[in-house]
């Protein structure tokens, strides 16, 4: 019960933040924490279809479900018998929430000689938890593909960096963290500057010394710890450090792999280096080694680019062979593993954003790939990959309440979803463009002067209406910022905007009233609270 | 452990006669090639046929019987020698052939990153080619290990790769290593100079022999330690690939394949190798190898060249297209290589032009590109020449190889056909005329139910 009552102050707590946050139009998070989604249909991997169950959501966890499920008092209750219900969908690895900074080359290196183990591409303190954002417009990206939780992982370099896993519930990624440190990314890609390595012979070769270092750094630490006297201590050694557990396989590595001679030279040195692995297939190139894969009991994570790797003898025999492939052979990747019986989730590294990564995804059950398959590629088994299998994955009670409602069939080429739940907050979709039925009853389009009373703000906003559609710019002290989304209904008007500020990314929602040539109205600005502001138009 | 080698061995050669020690034996498949003129460059040429069995020769000669389970090919004539071997190639290697980023980088190993999809293997075949050495190239004093391949196309990396081949261990000398031909950008590595190479390899041989001992002390004393109550473990030394790879070299194990260009400094090099044990097997290039044919006959150095390419670039000027025949008729071992993916499918023609510049007879011409390399690489045991019990490398040509004229047909590694320009022909036609069928063809109208 104590426990109980904590998670609500602690929910409470997040909604308090998200109330401000919440914007007028996107996916709206409400108060409520027990949601009863009564009549709907229901998809979860291992189960069979239920034609009409009601799950019951409290407090972020799953807490009954099936088909008589007795709908408590305090909840509300959502009427699902037009939806179907399937776990929130998980990206296995990728790199879009990552923001690493961008830094500048210093050219002086090249004459000093001077490279850093960074310019090596040797970085495994690296940790993707320091460099997630996880914004607004990010969010609702995910949320609209029934994505609910990912692994964000630095792709860069040979040790690329630690990764860290999500559930898409909150702008605050220390609410939405399930697990800071997971997998360390390796990768076969050397540096392309004079140092070493900068041969992909080197880049093995590394992998070698480097886990015997850590092997030998772990060892002698130990040994001094277990005998303090008559044993001389070791340096300590930040990068030693963070690979101790990756190299004694005590946490599993991911090995980027580029093409089916780095799942190959993957399988060799994984099993020489003793390390728990899984492969991420960037090549789509695992088909081909299915009886090497199965002898290793190899986990891999399928990519959806379906691009054929260079040193493909397709690529090499032309553009024409090259497409085919890439439109025939490719896409089959997943298809072949799910009938040899490989376990594979899926990642969304080489797509751009999560439509594109869906839209692989679609192209991989265009060619071949059971719908259940896909579904448990990107449910149950990334969930078992992190060893969350208990907490995600399926719709169990108990579970963390991810679920994707969505109307009419969840892997369709554009699945509608109607809502989804990550972590039990409820997130609706509105659409952007104005109230159905509510005409404008003005024209904004020109230039406004802005003020914001409360910052000391004063900017030029150019606005652009074009029916409820609207558009424009603001001119602030900061820079120029396009509007991202915008919209006029009746007399009221919405617009959006991204703006970044000494670094930082800030999220602006304006809502105003129109009244002849003035506005009036409210300012969210990210997470830090909502101002009032009035414009005025310019007489043109 | 010994026993257990043993026996591995003893079944590896029961497989390998085709026997088996459990069950059946596995049935061979046999090819006679017929009324072929042969070239075995092991012995006399004649006109008359071959029996594989498997993936050896079985037989030469004359009228071979045919039993109903023998595939049979009429060469209707054609010459047939032994598989060319090409003993200084970087192909089918994925990435960058240099480890550019140490002076010294005896731990990169081309065996990791074997790459049996690179289309280069397909055209060696084309021409002739069975056997591969594949191997780092030439930025360091010491650079990485290279490797022998069989040209199977389509196999898979692990099938390429000749176990049986000493590993090596490519080294270089002059102006690669000096870095004489970077292009401006970037810091001065050391050395600069000639001397200044040969001193850094004596350096880190040095560095090696100190590493040796170091875990030599470590083992007697563990040895001491051992079973002795209260003993305190000595720290063991910290592994070192790098070290590791250079004791191995000093070891003997590894042959040791050493780019040059100039006599001096492959005087030189002989010299320090012989003072450290150290395996000099060959010098690539070997460009003025011809003005030191006596240090290399006496100190079994073979040299790896090219027939008539030269004054690249300084150092690779004193020469001549004489200078592979004047090293053969020496007593040098001589080998013909390509480096070069399109070379390699002309090995023959430069073999010929060795007859024609230098004066070489056939056969010595033949053996430049055959049985030279195979000795070379330590494999002359099972390739390279064409005799019963040998693999089945072979390479069919139209007319003599040494023609100007002469094309090959044909290639099979290990008793099988990987290449056959027949065949080749055929299905490119067919691909072709399928192509414009499909071009001319009125598209299907849409199906209406």
């Amino acid at each position: 019960m104590t426990k109980r009552t904590l998670k609500s102050g602690l929910a409470a707590l997040c909604l308090g933040l998200f109330l401000v946050s919440a914007g007028p139009a996107g996916s709206v998070e409400t108060l409520h924490r027990v949601w009863a989604i009564k009549d709907c249909r229901l998809v979860s991997p291992g189960g069979a279809l239920v034609a009409k169950a009601t799950i019951l959501v409290r407090d972020g966890l799953i807490e009954a479900v099936g088909p008589s499920v007795a709908i408590p008092a305090d909840a509300e209750v959502i009427d699902g018998s037009k939806l179907t219900a399937h776990p929130g969908l998980i990206d296995a690895l990728g790199q879009s929430l990552l923001k690493l900074p961008e830094e500048k080359f210093d050219t002086a290196k090249f004459y000093s000689g001077e490279f850093t183990d960074k310019d090596r591409g040797i970085t495994p303190e690296l940790k993707a938890f320091d460099y997630v954002v996880l914004g607004k417009s990010t969010l609702e990206k995910y949320h609209k593909a029934g994505l609910l939780a990912a692994q964000a992982i630095p792709q860069k370099g040979i040790f690329t960096g630690q990764g860290s896993f999500f559930s898409l519930s909150s702008e605050d990624k220390n609410k939405a963290l399930v697990i800071k440190d997971t997998w360390l990314g390796l990768s076969y890609s050397p540096s392309s500057f004079s140092v070493y390595p900068n041969s992909l012979m080197g880049v093995v070769a590394l992998f070698r010394q480097e886990f015997a270092d850590v092997e030998y750094f772990s060892m002698t630490t130990a040994r001094w710890k277990k005998d303090l006297k008559g044993v001389s201590r070791a340096d300590f050694n930040g990068r030693y450090d963070a690979l101790a557990d990756y190299a004694a396989g005590r946490k599993p590595v991911v090995f980027l792999c580029n093409n089916q001679h780095d799942i190959r030279r993957t399988l060799e040195l994984a099993a020489e280096l003793k390390l728990d692995y899984v492969i991420c297939d960037l090549g789509s190139e695992a088909q081909f080694l299915i009886p090497e894969l199965r002898k290793a009991k190899a986990r891999i994570l399928c990519t959806v680019g379906f691009k054929a790797p260079s040193t493909s003898v397709r690529a090499q025999l032309g553009k024409t062979e090259k497409e085919k492939a890439e439109k025939e052979l490719y896409p089959k990747n997943p298809a072949k593993l799910a009938e040899a019986g490989i376990p594979f989730a899926f990642s969304s590294l080489g797509t751009d954003d999560p439509k594109s990564f869906l839209e692989g995804i679609q192209k991989a059950i265009d060619a071949g790939l059971a719908r259940d398959k896909a579904l448990e590629a990107l449910t149950i088994t990334p969930a078992s990959f992190l060893g969350l299998d208990k907490a995600l994955g399926t719709i169990e009670p108990g579970k963390i309440a991810n679920l994707v409602l969505v109307d009419g069939d969840p892997l369709a080429k554009e699945p509608k979803v109607a809502m989804v739940f990550a972590d039990g907050r409820k997130f609706e979709f509105k659409d952007t463009k104005g109230k159905e039925g509510e005409k404008p009853t003005v024209n904004v389009s020109g230039r406004w002067e802005l003020t914001i009373p409360d910052a000391g703000l004063k900017m030029n906003a150019d606005l652009s209406q074009e029916e409820a559609a609207l558009s424009g710019k603001l001119t602030t002290p900061f820079g120029v910022f396009d509007f991202t989304g915008g919209s006029v209904s009746g007399n009221e008007i919405y617009f959006e905007m991204n703006i970044s500020v000494g670094g930082q990314d800030i999220d602006l929602y304006f809502s105003a009233t129109v009244t002849g040539d003035t506005m009036r109205g409210n300012v969210v600005q990210g997470t830090q609270g909502s101002s009032e502001f009035t414009a005025k138009r310019n007489p043109s | 452990m010994k026993k257990n080698v043993l026996i591995i061995a003893v079944a590896g050669l029961f497989l390998a006669a085709g026997t088996g020690l459990f069950g059946a034996a596995p049935v061979e498949k046999k090819l006679l090639l017929k009324n072929g003129h042969i070239l075995p460059v092991s012995g006399e040429p004649f006109d008359g046929d071959i029996l594989i069995v498997g993936a050896r020769i079985a037989k030469l000669g004359q009228d071979l019987p045919v039993t109903p389970d023998t595939e049979v090919v009429d060469l209707q004539g054609q010459w047939v020698m032994p598989g060319i071997i090409d003993s200084h190639s970087h192909i089918a290697v994925e990435g960058n052939v240099n480890e550019g980023g140490d002076l010294m980088t005896p731990e990169v190993d081309v065996l990791d990153v074997i790459n049996p999809e690179d289309i280069n293997i397909y055209y060696a075949l084309t021409g002739g080619v069975t056997c591969v050495h594949t191997m780092h190239g030439s930025a360091n004093p010491i650079g990485g290990r290279g490797i022998v391949l069989k040209l199977k196309w389509g196999a898979s990396a692990d099938d390429m790769i000749v176990r049986q081949a000493p590993r090596t261990s490519k080294w270089a000398l002059g102006e690669n290593p000096k870095q004489s031909n970077a292009d401006g950008m970037g810091k001065a590595r050391y050395p600069k100079t000639r001397m200044g190479v040969e001193a850094s390899i004596r350096e880190i041989f040095e560095q090696a022999k100190d590493y040796m001992k170091r875990w030599e002390a470590y083992d007697r004393k563990a040895a001491a330690a051992k079973g002795k109550k209260d003993a305190v473990l000595p720290l063991p030394p910290k592994k070192d690939y790098r070290l590791e790879s250079v004791a191995d070299i000093l070891r003997g194990k590894y042959w040791v394949r050493c780019h040059a260009y100039q006599s001096e400094e492959m005087a030189s090099i002989i010299r320090l190798c012989k003072e450290y044990g150290v395996k000099l097997v060959s010098f690539e290039h070997g460009l003025e190898g011809y003005r030191i044919t006596n240090e290399l006959v006496e100190n079994h150095v073979a040299v790896s060249t090219f027939e008539d390419f030269w004054a690249y670039k300084w150092e690779a000027y004193n020469t001549m297209p004489q200078s592979a025949a004047l090293m053969v008729k020496r007593g040098v071992l001589v080998a013909l290589n390509s480096d070069d993916a399109e070379r390699m499918r002309r090995l023959f023609f430069d073999a010929a032009k060795a007859v024609r510049f230098g004066g070489l007879t056939e056969l010595e011409a033949l053996k430049t590109i055959t049985i030279n390399p195979a000795i070379i690489l330590g494999i002359d045991k099972f390739t390279g020449t064409l005799e019963a019990g040998k693999d089945a490398d072979i390479a069919v040509f139209s007319r003599h190889p040494l023609d100007p004229y002469s094309v090959c047909q044909m290639t099979l590694v290990d008793g099988k056909v990987y290449f056959d320009r027949a065949k080749y022909l055929e299905d490119r036609q067919k691909a072709e005329e399928a192509k414009k069928k499909a071009a001319e063809a009125p598209k299907p109208k849409d199906k209406k139910d």
